[in-house]
């Protein structure tokens, strides 16, 4: 980038005849090439939709580069994302300008030390910084307005500080030392994920037993580590077999998630994978299969991909992370979710930028990125000439397009029909599992959140649900109904989240419009709970940061009946509209056997006939004591994933209401378990002043922790490794559920038409930042 | 459990499922359910809990660097002050307005307003120093109404009323609990002095006993119970206990 | 001296005048300024008054600055929102797509490297022949510009041109997903363009004649009542023909792009942006002659001639507003669906028109 880039624009409109005109019909036509690379974007869409709509000031949303003239920076530019702003950027007919909005395209915000971030204002010029996380609508149009005021000539920033003076009594007289780093670390921890623990589980242990006998010899040890959690130790050489036994006969027939840790302190790698089945009894059991391999460059591993398919993206994730190769899987040629140039960011000697707590003159508040040096893209030679051979057509969609989300769809079109997609993901990759293995266990409660802001609580919920179960908090019953009011509002906005984004998908704009003006109403409740739109942070260990006022939970029972209206006209042109049903109907259908062998979860999974919902499975909060039904459905197309959600989205209205109706029962009491707040609990029924000191130091007995949640699309497990020592976690693993639904993504889309594509992505609510993390 | 069908359309129930959609945008374009706000003009009502930019009190303020230590982002960092103690600055450019900072402060320092929409031309600019929080800071505004967000059993709807909305609230300051630090073991103590060096009031002071062996003594009326000396202690002696 | 009344006559342009009578008076108390005479008698002659004024050049021209605006408040309307607003907002931000204009005709063209230079420039501009050229055909009222008995036939072979143009432009952009677009558009075209003709076809064996006056003054009761499946046809078939939803398959912005305009920008793209609303202009006003009794309407007292005028201005504007308006209703097709939709239903439903034309004509009604 040149000095002086940042005006240009400006210049190019000051020179020529007709420069009032065309300032004037500059400023009142910036249409945003949105780039829709983030979180941010939720909101972006909340000010474009009816809540705001930024229409209104001559801003009309156009996706593509050439006929766009201001591209909004929606947040995260990772490495990999930092080439294609570029080349839009340079796509786009002068004069043109950049607003960044979001923390994290400024000094990072939240992922300010990631490996995987760059920053925006190193890869084009940029006229305008909105800060937020997300920013809220009214920022964003503050934004627009800002460019516009300075292509009138009123280049400013729109707030003004008063400086006043600061005391200069009451200190010591001099400066005191500057404290330490409030994080600690365990040098050399023992790092053990099957920590046998006492637990009343006359199931577990006939299990126990019977898998021992099954097993013979191929396992170390098998144990007991919690309520439906049982570690299995093996040897590298027995794993396969050991999970060929169990599919076999125990009929574990899916992966969860497949982690890797790192302890290069006694030079080995855990690699483990855990295995469930959908099978009725053994739905709420989760067993660990793991083992160790010695720490070297380039360990060599089984895959298993052979057995499970589902385990395909996440092995090739492993891959980038630890550099272990998975001998079977085919993609391990290349980075899957990383840029080329990172190598291997979650082996521990791989260090992120420590927080400093002192404002220093000259230290920059941000570590120095370094940019990618060059500007290509590239796909697979291999993959190119294959397709040339068989007159296949490869078409490259994103990671910058309409339609795209933020990965890259690499498609073979043999005429219209669709042959192959190779997704390409990690264009929001900020390495989430690396920073929560540097922070504080209650720093990583907002952290995690912004996996996925369009399913906030429920983010939070999973992660803090892994913690009490570590520390066994008991959690106020007020607490456990107001939780589940926020997760299904939570599952409600995500549900109205992608019915908008379907209906985009297939061109309908008004459908878009409807459900975001419910989510508007929505947000409204939640920032009347949490005071913020959609990053509440707000599910604590122990219970809940504040109580909620009998307002707001009028407004949320009212919410309930007053969604009937406007949703009976979303219904009326969108839902049941023939062109709809023809879009979606018998498109992308996925049999029974064929979701479970990709591993889909959740809604979808449910749409293809596995009743299996962890709120019923192992019920958490206060979802057993509540009347509502799981709904599954037989079709598995497009069209039954999307009225099977629909369908249980009417259930989270009954459970909302119900819930409501509880807590307004409820005399006021505690929201936060009183073992959290300690000898503050007299002072307060909630956390607030007391926040650092209840959790400043928490650290979790030695073991994993797992906790599977049902989020608004799917499973969602936390796994948290904690050395029993350190306050902070040893390492946390994420597996979210559209991670888990994008190869049935992949698997739906083969063979249907090009426009099918779409109906089957939509379907499937697949919320890029939350796969990516 | 409850199974869901897909709904099956035949030919006389897709004409009349068009016909719906057509006349629901005709009945749209007639009598809309708008729930637009405009925005420049009008401002949404944001409630008195909503966790906006941060003002900042240092009468208030112990220099506990717990909002420093808790902040996710690490968007405070601290800044010496001319009495020569620590206060926060806020770096908007990486704050993600979780207000763990807010709800740390023990004394109430730190406190939210509806400040939210604001526009930087530059990324230096986004960072407050201390003595820019202390008073309102001034946003361009064009509202001249207010709008609020009702929503009773039937529907959604807007509340327009002419009046500017005001982005400062007053807020109850968290119940205090007066602490102070004592030394739980005074044998183990080896001298350092870390605790008297880190402690921003003074209230640690150290003496010479015989044998040149180093005494600690803490004042109990200095001492604010920020915790730092507890946190920093090097044999882990000290304790924060009730005043 | 040269008398302007001889110079009138002599050229032919004396006894074709649109008769303005509201204006008549104040026309009569020109004449002392020769040129001025000259002038309003050329203007008001009705070949020149229907190329330049309406419905040629100059509503062409008022429409294109407006109806984008109608069309974007009133998809805002129905969506909850406001649409375009603030620019004069005590004036609903009416003068948007002024701005939207001047910003692209100011904006930097850019041709790619890939693309074919020439044509890659070209195409935008030539496109206007097939969209102005049937302009000539259409009255507003008793107002055309080029009369002929086929005039119907015209318009129709020119329309059908259309979709080669488009084609020109997604091959000279030379970009993977104009390829797709285009390929789609000849698709639509060939799935549209039969059922389309018949749909005409059959009105015009309804009415006998392929003469737009003639239409006008035979339909005593409208052709959209007489024949309501012809006009359904020819309806849907325009929403294919301007790639509206649910037909919108070729640019379809959320799979393709936009499909042949994804390479362009800056006045270029300005010019393609409104191609679309100027063949839907076309299509709008063939329509309203086929089936809405052209500029028939009762005359607004003082206004002779302008009264057709603005009676056929008024049904245009209706008939683009549904035409535009269906994008707020519905979602896209499928290209397949889209196909079949124009090789079976609409090919039977434009037979059946043809057959109740037919029947029509037979039985006496007309
Ligand atoms: S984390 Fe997400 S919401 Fe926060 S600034 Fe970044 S993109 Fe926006
Ligand atoms: S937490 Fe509050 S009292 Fe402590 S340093 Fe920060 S502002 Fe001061
Ligand atoms: S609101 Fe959150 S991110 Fe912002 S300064 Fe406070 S703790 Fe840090």
């Amino acid at each position: 980038m040149e000095e002086g880039d940042k005006d240009r624009n400006i210049r190019i409109l000051r020179s020529g005849v007709f420069t009032p005109l065309r300032r004037w019909g500059t400023k009142w036509s910036l249409w945003p090439c949105h780039f829709v690379t983030s979180c941010c974007g939720v909101e972006l869409a909340h000010a474009f939709a009816c809540g705001f709509d930024g229409e209104r000031l001559g801003t009309l949303n156009m996706g593509i580069s050439r006929q766009a003239n201001f591209i909004i920076v929606e947040g995260t530019i990772t490495r990999k994302m930092a080439r294609a702003l570029r080349i839009v950027w340079e796509q786009m007919p002068d004069p043109k300008f950049v607003n960044v909005i979001g923390a994290c395209g400024q000094r990072g915000g939240i992922f300010w030390n990631s490996y995987n971030l760059t920053r925006p204002s190193e890869i084009v010029p940029v006229d305008f910084f909105i800060p937020g996380c997300p920013i809220t609508p009214e920022g964003l149009l503050r934004g627009v307005r800002a460019v516009q005021e300075k292509i009138e000539g009123r280049d400013r920033t729109t707030i003004k500080f008063k400086t006043a003076e600061l005391p200069s009594e009451g200190g010591k007289g001099k400066e005191s030392r500057v404290p330490t780093t409030a994080k600690i670390f365990a040098p050399t921890p023992l790092i053990k994920v099957d920590v046998p623990k006492e637990v009343d589980w006359d199931f577990g242990e006939d299990l126990v037993k019977s898998l021992k006998a099954q097993l013979g010899g191929l396992y170390k040890s098998i144990t007991i580590t919690d309520k439906n959690r049982i570690a299995i130790k093996t040897t590298p050489e027995n794993l396969v077999k050991v999970v060929r036994e169990l599919s076999g006969t125990t009929g574990i027939d899916h992966v969860k998630n497949v982690n890797v840790i790192d302890v290069p302190h006694e030079r080995k790698f855990i690699v483990e994978y855990m295995v469930s089945s959908y099978s009725e009894e053994l739905m709420p059991v989760i067993i660990t299969v793991f083992t160790e391999i010695g720490r070297e460059a380039e360990p060599v591993f089984p895959s298993l991909t052979a057995l499970w398919e589902s385990v395909d993206y996440s092995e090739r994730e492993m891959h980038d992370f630890f550099g272990i190769r998975f001998e079977g899987n085919e993609g391990m040629n290349g980075k899957f979710l990383l840029a080329p140039e990172t190598q291997t960011p979650l082996r521990k000697d791989f260090k992120l930028e420590e927080e400093r707590y002192v404002l220093e003159d000259g230290v920059p508040f941000a570590p120095k990125i370094e940019l990618p040096s060059d500007l290509k893209m590239p796909v697979s030679e291999e993959l190119l000439e294959e397709a040339e051979k068989s007159d296949d057509f490869v078409v490259l969609v994103g990671p910058h397009h309409t339609g795209s989300g933020h990965l890259r769809w690499i498609m073979r079109l043999k005429g219209d029909l669709i042959v192959d997609i190779i997704p390409d993901p990690g264009y929001v990759h900020r390495s989430m599992e690396k920073l929560a293995e540097n922070r504080l266990y209650i720093q990583n409660i907002p952290l995690f959140e912004r996996a996925n802001i369009s399913d906030p609580f429920n983010m939070n919920l999973g992660y803090v649900r892994a913690i009490e179960k570590a520390l066994g908090i008991e959690v106020p019953e007020r607490a456990k109904y107001i939780r589940t009011i926020m997760a299904e509002l939570s599952r409600i906005g995500a549900f109205f989240y992608d019915s908008g984004i379907l209906s985009l998908f297939t061109g309908h704009s008004t459908g878009f419009m409807y459900v975001w003006a419910i989510r508007e109403m929505i947000l409204e409740a939640v920032v009347r709970m949490t005071g913020s739109r959609c990053t509440p942070s707000f599910i604590i260990p122990g219970g809940i940061r504040r109580d909620i006022s009998d307002d707001v939970l009028n407004m949320t029972s009212n919410f309930t009946s007053a969604i009937n209206k406007r949703l009976r006209k979303f219904e009326d042109i969108f839902i049941y509209n023939p062109v709809f049903i023809a879009r979606t109907k018998g498109v992308g259908v996925l049999t029974r056997e064929e979701a479970i062998r990709y591993g889909i979860v959740g809604p979808f999974l449910r749409a293809s006939g596995v009743d299996y919902d962890i709120r019923k499975v192992e019920p958490y909060e206060a979802y057993d004591k509540l009347d509502w039904e799981v709904t599954t459905g037989d079709a598995g197309d497009s069209l039954g994933r999307y009225m099977g959600r629909y369908e249980e989205i009417k259930q989270s209205l009954r459970i909302l209401k119900q819930a409501v109706d509880a807590v307004k029962r409820m005399p006021r009491g505690a929201v936060i378990s009183e073992e959290v707040l300690g000898e503050y609990r007299e002072a307060s029924k909630d956390i607030k002043g007391h926040l650092f000191h209840a959790y400043g130091n928490l650290v979790l007995p030695k073991g994993e922790w797992t906790s599977v949640t049902e989020a608004g699309r799917g499973t969602l497990l936390y796994s948290i490794i904690s050395d029993g020592e350190s306050n902070v976690p040893y390492r946390v693993r994420i597996v979210t559920p559209c991670w888990m639904n994008l190869r049935g993504i992949i698997e739906a889309s083969k063979g249907e038409r090009v426009a099918d594509f779409w109906a089957v992505y939509g379907s499937f609510g697949y919320f890029p930042p939350e796969a990516d993390r | 459990m409850k199974k869901v069908t897909v709904p099956e359309q035949g030919l006389g129930e897709k004409v009349i499922r068009h016909a719906t959609a057509i006349g629901v945008a005709m009945k749209e374009s007639v009598y809309p359910l708008t729930a637009t706000v405009f925005y420049p003009r009008e401002r949404k009502k944001m409630p008195d809990n909503f966790r906006g930019y941060l003002m900042f009190d240092p009468d208030k303020c112990i220099s506990c660097w717990e909002c420093a230590f808790v902040c996710p982002a690490n968007a405070i960092q601290m800044k010496v002050a001319p009495n020569k103690r620590y206060y926060p600055t806020v770096d908007y450019g990486k704050c993600i307005f979780c207000h763990f900072c807010v709800d740390s402060c023990s004394g109430g320092a730190l406190k939210t307003t509806k400040i939210h929409d604001v526009a930087y031309k530059d990324m230096d600019e986004m960072l407050t120093l201390t003595e820019e929080m202390l008073e309102e800071p001034e946003i361009i505004r064009e509202d001249k109404k207010s709008v609020e967000y009702v929503i009773d059993e039937h529907d959604l709807h807007l509340k327009r009323v002419r009046e500017v909305d005001t982005l400062f609230v007053a807020v109850t300051p968290p119940v205090e609990i007066p602490m102070v630090s004592q030394c739980i073991d005074r044998a183990s103590c080896i001298g350092c002095r870390v605790c008297e060096e880190v402690c921003e009031s003074g209230a640690i002071s150290s003496s010479t006993e015989q044998r040149g062996i180093l005494r600690m003594k803490i004042d109990t009326d200095k001492c604010t119970g920020c915790g730092l000396c507890v946190k920093e202690c090097s044999m882990r002696i000290l304790r924060l206990v009730k005043k | 001296m040269i008398d302007i009344n001889t110079v009138i006559t002599g050229l032919g342009i004396a006894g074709n005048q649109v008769s303005i009578p509201i204006i008549q008076q104040m026309l009569d108390l020109l004449p002392e300024i020769p040129m001025i005479k000259l002038i309003i008698s050329f203007i008001l002659w009705k070949p020149f008054f229907a190329a330049l004024i309406c419905p040629g050049f100059t509503t062409l021209g008022i429409l294109l600055l407006f109806f984008p605006w109608i069309e974007r408040k009133l998809c805002g309307r129905i969506q909850w929102r406001v649409g375009p607003h603030e620019i004069v907002w005590w004036l609903g931000g009416i003068i948007q797509l002024l701005a939207d204009s001047l910003r692209f005709l100011f904006q930097e063209v850019i041709v790619h490297k890939d693309a074919h230079r020439p044509y890659f420039l070209q195409f935008p501009f030539l496109t206007f022949i097939p969209a102005l050229l049937p302009l000539m055909f259409i009255p507003a009222g008793n107002i055309v510009a080029i009369e002929t008995p086929y005039a119907i036939q015209i318009i129709l072979a020119v329309v059908c041109l259309f979709p080669l143009f488009i084609l020109g432009l997604g091959w000279a952009s030379n970009s993977r997903f104009a390829f797709i677009g285009t390929v789609r558009e000849a698709f639509m075209y060939f799935a549209y363009e039969v059922p389309f003709i018949i749909a005409v076809l059959a009105m015009i064996v309804l009415y006998g004649t392929s003469d737009p006056v003639g239409i006008a003054t035979k339909q005593t009761i409208w052709g959209i009542i007489l024949n309501p499946i012809a006009a359904l046809t020819f309806f849907i078939a325009a929403a294919m023909a301007t790639s509206r939803m649910p037909f919108e398959i070729p640019e379809a912005e959320q799979e393709l792009a936009a499909g042949p305009h994804v390479e362009y920008s800056g006045i270029a793209f300005g010019l393609i942006y409104v191609l679309c609303y100027e063949k839907a202009y076309v299509l709008a006003g063939l329509m309203t002659m086929l089936f809405l009794g052209g500029g028939s309407g009762p005359a607004i007292a003082g206004l002779g001639d302008l009264s057709g005028v603005i009676w056929f201005l008024l049904k245009v504007v209706i008939v683009l507003t549904t035409l535009f308006v269906l994008r707020a209703i519905y979602p896209r097709y499928r290209l397949d669906q889209g196909l079949s939709i124009g090789w079976s239903a609409m090919l039977s439903l434009s037979l059946i028109a043809l057959a109740l034309s037919i029947v029509l004509v037979l039985g006496g009604v007309i």
